[in-house]
């Protein structure tokens, strides 16, 4: 069995683009992803994630984009599973790779949020969640991550300006990213300032509605050799669950997210997540994601995660960065091309190619991406070639 | 049949927590035009005719210690149905678990529909009531179903609506009354077997008044003539004409009209009533519908009279909202009177009490303006951009859960999941579950509010409505196993506020605070059928919490 590496990435700017279409938008990445050189006939399979947001293309959306790419022929699926479908994506591609049944795979997201009306997206977000039970009560996403910061609060006596502080460190980080949606900082107490959506979450809490895609070319060992930038797939590791809240025996953890980074963790050979690795990017759709996701990685114990984001440990400049790129709060969140969109920016850091943002010569990131509110999530440990001799 | 005659053995009587005073009224029109009317309840954004009924008919059944899987005879009144058609009586017998085998009717057509219910249910239930006068043999002519022998459930829960600025709409209120007949007593409970209030007599009488009050065809507000004299006589004649019909025929023993100890009477405005009183030479205190803090309850002021008559009884005990003991006070005699435009009324003469459940007092004052947006007066309709399609054939299948919350037990493990369907969430074992009904209370574990601008597409016009609402997720426990349901809560200032003699209580809360803010986790909550939303025409209702104050 052949490893998995991530031999280009490449994202368009996540935002507002009226003038383009989810086609062009995963075409700005693509060709961001994939070297000049590299012709797209080599490409032996695609996968590319995408909720569908507003319904324009849910049948066959993904060979709708390859085909605009050129990539005639080439096996194609749409991975959905709501905001981690591109993260599903990535591993599809690796397990494609290391099955030995394909040589180059392209994996991707697009989504394009912001060209339907407040009322269709709402829908469209929303049938990401349980909607049977849990909508049927009148619960919003927001809502359900809402109850999940009351029950976080509570549970372990912290205080929401813990959630200000996830917001303040992403913006700050974003502000430097030219990819970032929302590219101004903002402070705790701007945070708290903010309308509250859904209490305790206060707008700046809450991660936009984005438009944007993300690609990432993943090859062989023996193909990614004539690559200059090689991260290889060290680990990775995925899990599903009940997609209601209410069905799991916990609202303070997102167990799939622990079972996908044990897995992952297993293949990588990672111990201890805090000395093993030097960075994370991790799925904070609404700030109190951020807190669980420190503790669901296990960088740290249950209730400790909100210290970590007040004493400053996952700031850019911190022990352990978190979301360098600005996370899903300032990048953005183009549901679809979320997770791969963390993948470029690991990527991107490992291979030095991150800009104002740059890490000091970090070795081995995390991403972790999760749909829905925790029915399926995703983790990968990405690794700079060489590292382990691999 | 058994043989015994039919006697009401419990009542339930509810009604919205919302009040809209006359003087807010008064202050957007000048004047209120509704005499002898404080206040009026308005229903809530997910409330209607049959979720009214629903919470009335609960408190009778749990009253008179029935449960509703006894039912024999379901016969439900109203004037303001949530639909034109269908029969709305399969699903109010869902809400409560009536079984399907049971009977049931509707009566409708006007306000006397309330006490024409409980008519059609004695007649079911045979008895020895005497009925005399015009129209006497019309309603007791096979339209009652026969071979009753009971628990029968009589409910009449009403929401006229009138014009903004006249008499109707101002003192347009709602509420919903309910009782249970029966010949017999439940299964070993001896000590009841002499409860319950029984009906001495009944009377009719019927003459044609066109135009009083009525509903033009399509039209969703009543109307009526406003020629004051003829309208006055358009309800007293009838009224004082079931009276006399009744006395006609009721024993020597039975007291004489003016002589009752209460009044139990439709009650369109607080004049009516006080002109029927005084032309049987009763006094108006003894009128026990509650107009003047309700408005008009149309076909279901009556019953709520009845129950109200059944919660004073000879001891009153001056609390409006609680569960009263069965005295069976024979010497306790109500005469409760159902008055219908176009001139059609009943009487009929009940003589002792029975237990009673009642919540009929209010919690939050409301503005003009929010009493029409509640009212469905001026919000829209739900917007473009669809919603989450739950078919109504898949809503059906699951309607026992949403109604009653009837949860799974697993047969291998014992966990409780919810809704009974699909691999147990504990042992995860696909296994076919004993279905078991959740408690009637439960903890709110998690909490949230969605504001207006953030609810769900399907959910926008009830935020229009009613503003934000709470949503959260309730955990009940059943022999030693939990199980978590996520739900909306309704009534957020429900809880923890004392009343005073009358049964009026204010929200101690600005009226400005978001629903949101009155509910926490750790809140014990029960559960009531409220409206959930509206699709494909159809209105989906569904279980609700509602705080409990224990």
């Amino acid at each position: 069995m052949t490893d998995a590496y991530i031999v280009g990435a490449g994202q368009s700017a996540f935002g507002s683009y009226p003038e383009e279409t989810y086609r062009s938008l995963f075409r700005t990445a693509y060709e961001r992803a994939v070297p000049d050189d590299v012709d797209g006939d080599r490409v032996n399979e695609a996968y590319v994630g995408t909720l569908g947001v507003g319904g324009r293309q849910i049948g066959l959306s993904g060979p709708a984009v390859t085909e605009h790419l050129g990539l005639h022929g080439t096996p194609c699926t749409r991975v959905e599973n709501a905001c981690a479908a591109s993260g599903y994506a990535l591993r599809q591609a690796v397990l494609a790779v290391e099955a030995g049944v394909a040589d180059l795979v392209l994996a991707g997201g697009v989504e394009v949020m912001t060209d339907t009306s407040a009322e269709a997206t709402k829908y469209w977000l929303g049938v990401s969640g349980e909607t049977e039970w849990e909508r049927m009560a009148g619960t919003t996403f927001t809502g359900v991550y809402a109850q999940m910061a009351d029950a976080y609060l509570r549970e372990h006596d912290a205080d929401r300006r813990a959630l200000s502080a996830v917001a303040a460190k992403n913006h700050a980080n974003g502000a430097r990213n030219p990819k970032a949606h929302l590219r101004f900082e903002c402070s705790v107490a701007d945070a708290e300032a903010a309308g509250v959506v859904a209490d305790p979450l206060t707008l700046y809490h809450c991660c936009p509605t984005s438009d944007g895609a993300a690609a990432l070319l993943v090859a062989s060992e023996e193909v990614a050799a004539s690559f200059d930038d090689r991260v290889r797939v060290a680990g990775f590791g995925a899990s599903s669950d009940h997609v209601g809240l209410y069905d799991r025996e916990t609202y303070t953890a997102i167990p799939a997210s622990e079972r996908a980074a044990a897995t992952a963790y297993g293949r990588a050979g990672v111990d201890e997540p805090r000395a093993d690795l030097d960075f994370a990017e991790v799925h904070d759709c609404f700030a109190v994601a951020e807190l669980l996701a420190y503790e669901d990685i296990g960088l740290a114990a249950p209730g400790e995660g909100a210290r970590l984001v007040t004493e400053g440990v996952t700031a850019a400049d911190g022990a352990f960065p978190v979301n360098t790129s600005g996370g899903l709060k300032s990048k953005g969140h183009p549901i679809g091309a979320t997770g791969a969109g963390q993948a470029v920016e690991a990527f991107e850091q490992l291979t030095g190619g991150a800009g104002d943002r740059q890490l000091d010569d970090p070795e081995r990131g995390l991403t972790h991406n999760v749909g829905g509110s925790g029915g399926a999530a995703v983790v990968h440990v990405l690794e700079r070639a060489g590292v382990t001799g691999a | 049949m058994n043989g015994e005659s039919p006697r009401i053995v419990g009542g339930g009587a509810y009604a919205p927590r919302n009040r809209l005073s006359s003087e807010a009224v008064a202050e957007a029109w000048g004047r209120s035009q509704a005499r002898g009317v404080e206040r009026v309840a308005v229903p809530d954004a997910d409330e209607d005719s049959l979720t009214m009924a629903a919470a009335a008919a609960r408190r009778a059944l749990a009253a008179a210690d029935r449960d509703a899987g006894s039912v024999e005879l379901l016969v439900f009144a109203t004037t303001t149905p949530p639909v034109e058609e269908p029969e709305l009586t399969p699903r109010l017998g869902e809400f409560l678990g009536v079984p399907e085998t049971a009977a049931r009717r509707t009566h409708a057509g006007g306000t006397r529909a309330g006490t024409a219910a409980l008519a059609d249910a004695l007649a079911a239930l045979g008895g020895e009531v005497e009925t005399t006068g015009v129209g006497a043999r019309a309603a007791t002519d096979g339209s009652a179903p026969a071979g009753v022998d009971g628990p029968a459930l009589v409910v009449a829960a009403d929401a006229p609506l009138g014009e903004p600025n006249d008499e109707t709409g101002h003192a347009a209120g709602a509420a919903a009354g309910a009782l249970v007949l029966d010949t017999g007593r439940p299964e070993g409970d001896d000590a009841s077997a002499a409860s319950g209030a029984r009906v001495l007599a009944r009377g009719e009488y019927a003459t044609d008044y066109a135009g009083t009050r009525g509903r033009e065809r399509g039209a969703v507000e009543t109307g009526g003539l406003d020629v004051t004299t003829y309208d006055r006589a358009a309800f007293r004649e009838p009224a004082t004409g079931a009276v006399d019909a009744l006395v006609a025929g009721a024993p020597q023993t039975a007291p004489d009209p003016s002589e009752v100890d209460a009044l139990a009477i439709t009650a369109p405005d607080g004049d009516r009533p006080a002109r029927v009183a005084g032309a049987l030479d009763c006094s108006p205190d003894r009128i026990t519908t509650p107009v003047r803090r309700l408005g008009d309850t149309g076909a279901a002021g009556p019953l709520v009279g009845l129950v109200r008559s059944f919660a004073d009884g000879p001891n009153p005990t001056g609390d409006a909202d609680d569960t009263h003991a069965a005295t069976g006070a024979a010497e306790h005699h109500t005469l409760c009177v159902g008055v219908g435009s176009g001139g059609a009324a009943d009487a009929a003469l009940i003589a002792g009490t029975a237990p009673v459940s009642t919540r009929l007092d209010g919690t939050r004052t409301v503005s003009y303006t929010d009493a029409l947006r509640l009212r469905d007066r001026i919000t829209g309709d739900a917007p473009a951009g669809g919603g989450a399609a739950v078919s109504v054939p898949t809503w059906r299948r699951s309607r026992a859960a949403r109604y009653r919350l009837v949860a799974g037990a697993c047969p291998n493990c014992g966990a409780l999941s919810f809704p009974a369907e699909g691999a147990c969430g504990d042992c995860h074992d696909l296994v076919s579950y004993d279905r078991v009904r959740l408690p009637r209370t439960g903890e709110l574990v998690t909490v949230t509010g969605i504001a207006p601008g953030g609810a769900p597409p399907e959910f926008v016009p009830q935020a229009e409505r009613g503003g934000d609402f709470p949503v959260g997720i309730v955990r009940f426990e059943r022999d030693g196993e939990t199980v978590d349901v996520p739900m909306q809560v309704c009534d957020a200032d429900a809880v923890g506020r004392a009343g005073d003699a009358s049964g009026e209580r204010e929200s101690d809360v600005g009226d400005t605070a978001p629903e949101s803010s009155r509910v926490t986790a750790g809140d014990t909550v029960g559960h009531v059928v409220r409206r959930v939303y509206e699709q494909e025409g159809v209105v989906r209702y569904g279980a609700k919490a509602r705080p409990v104050d224990d």
